[in-house]
């Protein structure tokens, strides 16, 4: 099961903007190159990411190839209440990720 | 500052002055052995997939990169548009757009009010020097863009640039 | 601590200055600082004049011309700065080129351009910008004149750095306008020589390097020196890509000298007060690598691997016009061959070098590089500062071929700097690293066929290279249909007229790096075709030269081919009589922007020893900016080329490359050369490259000649393998 670190500033009040940064471990194989046998690794990208704070979606990315293997995303959000962050995300194969975080606010 | 990398500029540049329709231009063939990927494309080339027509302002975007690469496959990009992101006036699309990779659109981000910036960061991978550009879609249908030209400084070896 | 005024001298000429501009500065500088940050950038001396990024002008007449890319002996630091000169209607004699550095570059946010030695491509990519350059200062010159005299500009000549009222006869000196000028703006558009005017881009200028090299005190990487530096040497793992999995240095580390031994992940690294105690330390660390599952690879299986990529049904295809298998059936007659070209080291004569001093989040790097900016970005990175924080000191370069644009060794430098952070450390690797390290021409399998209907005309040509791919491994490019274009060059882009073409490519790689050796794609695959198109005029019953001749189309293209050819084979006097047991063998190509052919003159004795008796050899380079410095990049891509020809192959045995040292990867000796004689033959209206394309038509022309005279084809290098040596 692959994994997602998400992260915040620690304190966060309501109506403060946030910055909130992602890491989602996945190769995001291109299909482009092969390994050290010959073999094409087969393309294996990571199709969607969305993150829900609470019911509501506030964040939606669409990668491609042309973005690192591990991908990294960083977006900000305005502070309300505390809710539950949830990043979810699909791959090319058909394998679906999940990362739960508290998004505490004050 | 070498005439492939003036012609490139000179084709991104010309007539995409605000407010006009863009014309069509022809994306320019690379002999096989210097462009290992492919066609450079245009800007018009670029957008014209996402925009459809509409007509695209260089202005309120900004990216910030670094102008030398030293490793293609991870290259930090960030982009800022200046918006109030309010519920009448707000960035609703960030495109990242490639001008030299097989697959020109990188990312798109879907953003809204509850943003309150219209700032996005990520890591790209660039096959070989290029120009980047960013491509906002506004709440009332406008788009806004700039671009940026990063050297890969690895991939010196097969650039013609 | 005192500054030693020796280290200093030495300080300066690395990093280029001027010795009188230094010591009015120097006051101002405390003891013990570095000496590379606290200078100040010398564009900005006020008395210096700069007219722009390019041209400097001092008020003695010195004329200081900046030089952007590196110089490891093939001449550029001499050619392009005489383009800049020829516009600049500059004296030669009053010129002193200075390197402009990748800090400047990042400073000026570009303004010199790319900055990289590599693909030939100095002279003909930056050609057009430095004559700019040239030109615009010159008429900044001029105007200052001008308005000095208030008579129009038209009125006044530039020559030999003077600036003369034609009618009047008055005149400045650049020196006595220069301050003027620099004040002038910079004209929006500049009028350019006619190539027929120049009087500088065309003559054998004496390189501006050759006296400091002949009387030893020109600093290459490997003579950096800094007060209180350390010496590193290092080992990587003798299986490629594996890992440190322990080490132990308890038998070195208490020795006199070793400072510290430093586990770095995927290398080793002895840091001691001098190399030899490092490098010697080093051999008594014992380390346990994990090689993976890499540890049984050998060339017998690699060549299995390409063997089966000959096989394989999925190709890229880089060229498929016409239809050959159709003409393939109807032929009259099918020629096939195979043709096998070994992995290659570089074997610089200076191996990787380079010297790191990380102090705070300041870095400064001293590194043999063929690419400056790159060393910066990877640097910076590798430490973790900012790249504007990052100062890449030129140095020259010891030999770089290729080797020395990937930035392996700068990262294993950095990252010994961090572990002793404060302290410069010059890591050097041996020989012995250096060939097992190396990144290697691509080994290639390469398959002909070609059909020839009844009167000898091809009409068919298929060709399959089944090899790795630089570009897919080294640089991780996605390549476009497949197909990387330096496997398949001079292949897809053949000049001959034949209706029905394949190119296609089977991508085979292997645990072996692979990277750009001199030349490249064209240091081996002009072998494969031009000896295959000998078999084919033999097949035809025809004369070589005459054959291809007779296939080359009649367009703008092919006439510099034919051009090339005929000019070379004209020198070479083809089809006059030979003494008995001579024989010739030709070849011809395109490569980086040049046309280029050979001739070779050989005999081979009943002790299989080939004598070479003339090498004729010749080059269309377009415009030939200093022709001395054209045959030297013959003569020296002779050398280069008849050592891997004759004696060049690297050999995998239980994933290691089984050479060493050079007495088993022989290099030439100085009483083995032949006379070369350089033909250059500039055709005008295009810039073509020279250091490279130089060496492409050889092996063919060679091979073709050594096979008239044994009456056999030779299809696969190196020669030793099939007992032939080179005669002294």
């Amino acid at each position: 099961m692959m994994s997602a670190r998400v992260q915040w500033p620690e304190k966060v009040r309501a109506d403060d903007i946030v910055k909130v940064r992602m890491l989602i471990q996945h190769p995001m194989d291109t299909g482009y190159l092969q390994d050290l046998t010959g073999k094409v690794v087969p393309r294996n990208i990571i199709r969607t990411v969305t993150c829900h704070l609470g019911k509501q979606e506030v964040f939606r990315v669409e990668p491609s190839s042309g973005i690192s293997a591990n991908p990294f995303f960083e977006f900000y959000i305005r502070a309300t209440v505390t809710a539950e962050f949830k990043i979810e995300w699909t791959d090319d194969k058909g394998m679906t990720g999940q990362h739960l975080q508290i998004f505490n606010v004050t | 500052m070498n005439v492939d990398s003036w012609l490139r500029r000179k084709s991104l540049k010309s007539l995409l002055l605000a407010g006009m329709t863009l014309p069509w231009l022809m994306g320019r063939d690379a002999l096989a052995q210097r462009m290992n990927s492919g066609l450079l494309l245009t800007l018009e080339d670029m957008v014209q997939p996402i925009v459809k027509g509409a007509k695209i302002f260089k202005k309120d975007v900004q990216i910030e990169a670094p102008i030398l690469a030293d490793n293609g496959s991870l290259v930090p990009l960030e982009v800022q548009v200046q918006s109030p992101m309010s519920t009448e006036n707000y960035v609703t699309h960030i495109y990242l757009l490639s001008q030299r990779n097989p697959v020109t659109q990188m990312a798109m981000f879907q953003l809204g009010p509850w943003n309150a910036r219209a700032n996005v960061s990520t890591r790209v991978r660039l096959a070989g020097t290029q120009e980047v550009v960013a491509l906002a879609r506004l709440s009332n249908g406008e788009f806004c863009y700039n671009q940026m030209e990063i050297i890969v400084t690895e991939s010196a070896c097969v650039d013609a640039s | 601590m005192n500054s030693n005024p020796i280290t200093i001298q030495q300080a300066i000429e690395n990093v280029g200055l001027d010795r009188r501009h230094f010591l009015k500065v120097s006051g101002t500088a405390s003891a013990g600082m570095s000496l590379g940050f606290f200078l100040p950038e010398r564009a900005q001396a006020a008395d210096t004049p700069q007219l722009n990024v390019w041209v400097e002008i001092e008020a003695n007449d010195t004329i200081v011309i900046r030089y952007a890319r590196a110089e490891m002996g093939q001449g550029s630091m001499t050619s392009a700065p005489m383009i800049i000169a020829e516009e600049l209607d500059a004296d030669w004699k009053k010129v002193r080129v200075e390197y402009a550095t990748a800090h400047d570059n990042l400073r000026t946010k570009r303004a010199y351009g790319d900055m990289a030695s590599v693909g030939s491509r100095t002279i003909r990519n930056s050609q057009e910008y430095l004559r700019k350059a040239g030109a615009t200062a010159r008429e900044m010159l001029v105007a200052a004149a001008a308005q000095k005299w208030n008579v129009p500009a038209s009125e006044c000549k530039a020559v030999l750095s003077k600036v003369t009222h034609t009618a009047s006869k008055r005149s400045f000196t650049y020196g006595q306008l220069a301050a003027d000028a620099a004040r002038l703006e910079a004209p929006k558009t500049v009028q350019l020589k006619d190539p027929k005017n120049w009087t500088i881009i065309g003559k054998s200028i004496p390189r501006v390097d050759i006296p400091d090299i002949v009387v030893g005190k020109r600093q290459y990487g490997i003579d950096t020196q800094l007060p209180g530096m350390l010496h590193a040497a290092v080992a990587a793992c003798p299986v490629f890509n594996g890992k440190v999995k322990s080490l132990d240095a308890s038998k070195v580390e208490n020795r006199r000298g070793i400072v510290k031994v430093l586990n770095l992940g995927d290398f080793v690294a002895v840091v001691a007060d001098n190399w030899w105690r490092a490098k010697e330390a080093l051999r008594e660390v014992s380390v346990e690598w994990d090689v993976g599952e890499h540890g049984t690879l050998s060339s017998a299986n690699i060549m299995a691997h390409f063997k089966a990529g000959m096989e394989q049904t999925e190709l890229a295809v880089a060229r498929n016009d016409g239809n050959t298998s159709e003409a393939f059936s109807k032929a009259a007659k099918v020629v096939e061959a195979d043709y096998f070209t070994p992995y290659l080291a570089h074997a610089t004569m200076e191996p990787m070098v380079c010297t790191a001093w990380l102090q705070g989040d300041k870095l400064e790097v001293w590194s043999s590089t063929q690419n400056p900016e790159a060393t910066l970005a990877v640097s910076a990175a590798t430490a973790g500062v900012p790249q504007s924080n990052v100062k890449v000191h030129p140095v020259q370069l010891g030999g770089g071929l290729g080797r020395k644009s990937p930035q392996d060794f700068t990262r294993q430098a950095v990252m010994i700097a961090k572990a002793m952070a404060g302290k410069p450390v010059k890591m050097l690797w041996t020989r012995e690293e250096e060939i097992q390290h190396g990144l290697y021409r691509p080994a290639s399998l390469m398959r002909f066929k070609a059909g020839l209907n009844a009167n000898g005309k091809v009409d068919a040509l298929h060709i399959r290279v089944s090899a790795p791919s630089i570009l897919a491994t080294l640089l991780k490019l996605p390549l476009p249909k497949g197909v990387d274009g330096q496997a398949v060059a001079c292949f897809n882009d053949h000049p001959y007229d034949i209706p029905n073409n394949l190119v296609d490519y089977a991508q085979r790689n292997t645990n072996v790096p692979v990277g750009f050796w001199r030349t490249v794609g064209h240091s081996q695959n002009p072998f494969g075709r031009e000896c295959f198109i000998d078999e084919l005029a033999l097949a035809a019953g025809k004369d070589p030269v005459a054959f291809r001749l007779d296939m080359l189309p009649n367009n703008e293209k092919s006439k510099r081919d034919r051009g090339i050819l005929e000019a070379v084979t004209k020198a070479a006097g083809w089809g006059s009589q030979l003494p008995n047991g001579v024989f010739r063998g030709v070849a011809e190509t395109e490569g980086y922007g040049s046309w280029t052919a050979c001739v070779c003159e050989v005999s081979v004795n009943a002790k299989n020893e080939v004598k070479i008796h003339r090498v004729v050899i010749g080059i269309d380079p377009g415009y030939a900016v200093n022709p001395d410095n054209i045959v030297a990049q013959f003569q020296g891509s002779v050398v280069h080329g008849l050592t891997a020809i004759f004696w060049g192959e690297n050999t995998i045995k239980e994933g290691r490359v089984e050479q060493s040292n050079f007495h088993d990867y022989r290099m030439m000796r100085l009483n083995e050369m032949p006379k070369v004689e350089v033909v250059i033959a500039p055709t005008g209206g295009f810039w073509g490259g020279v250091g490279e394309p130089a060496q492409a038509p050889l092996a063919p022309a060679l091979v073709n000649a050594i096979s008239a005279a044994m009456g056999k084809r030779i299809r696969s290098l190196p020669l030793k393998n099939h007992g032939l040596t080179l005669k002294a």
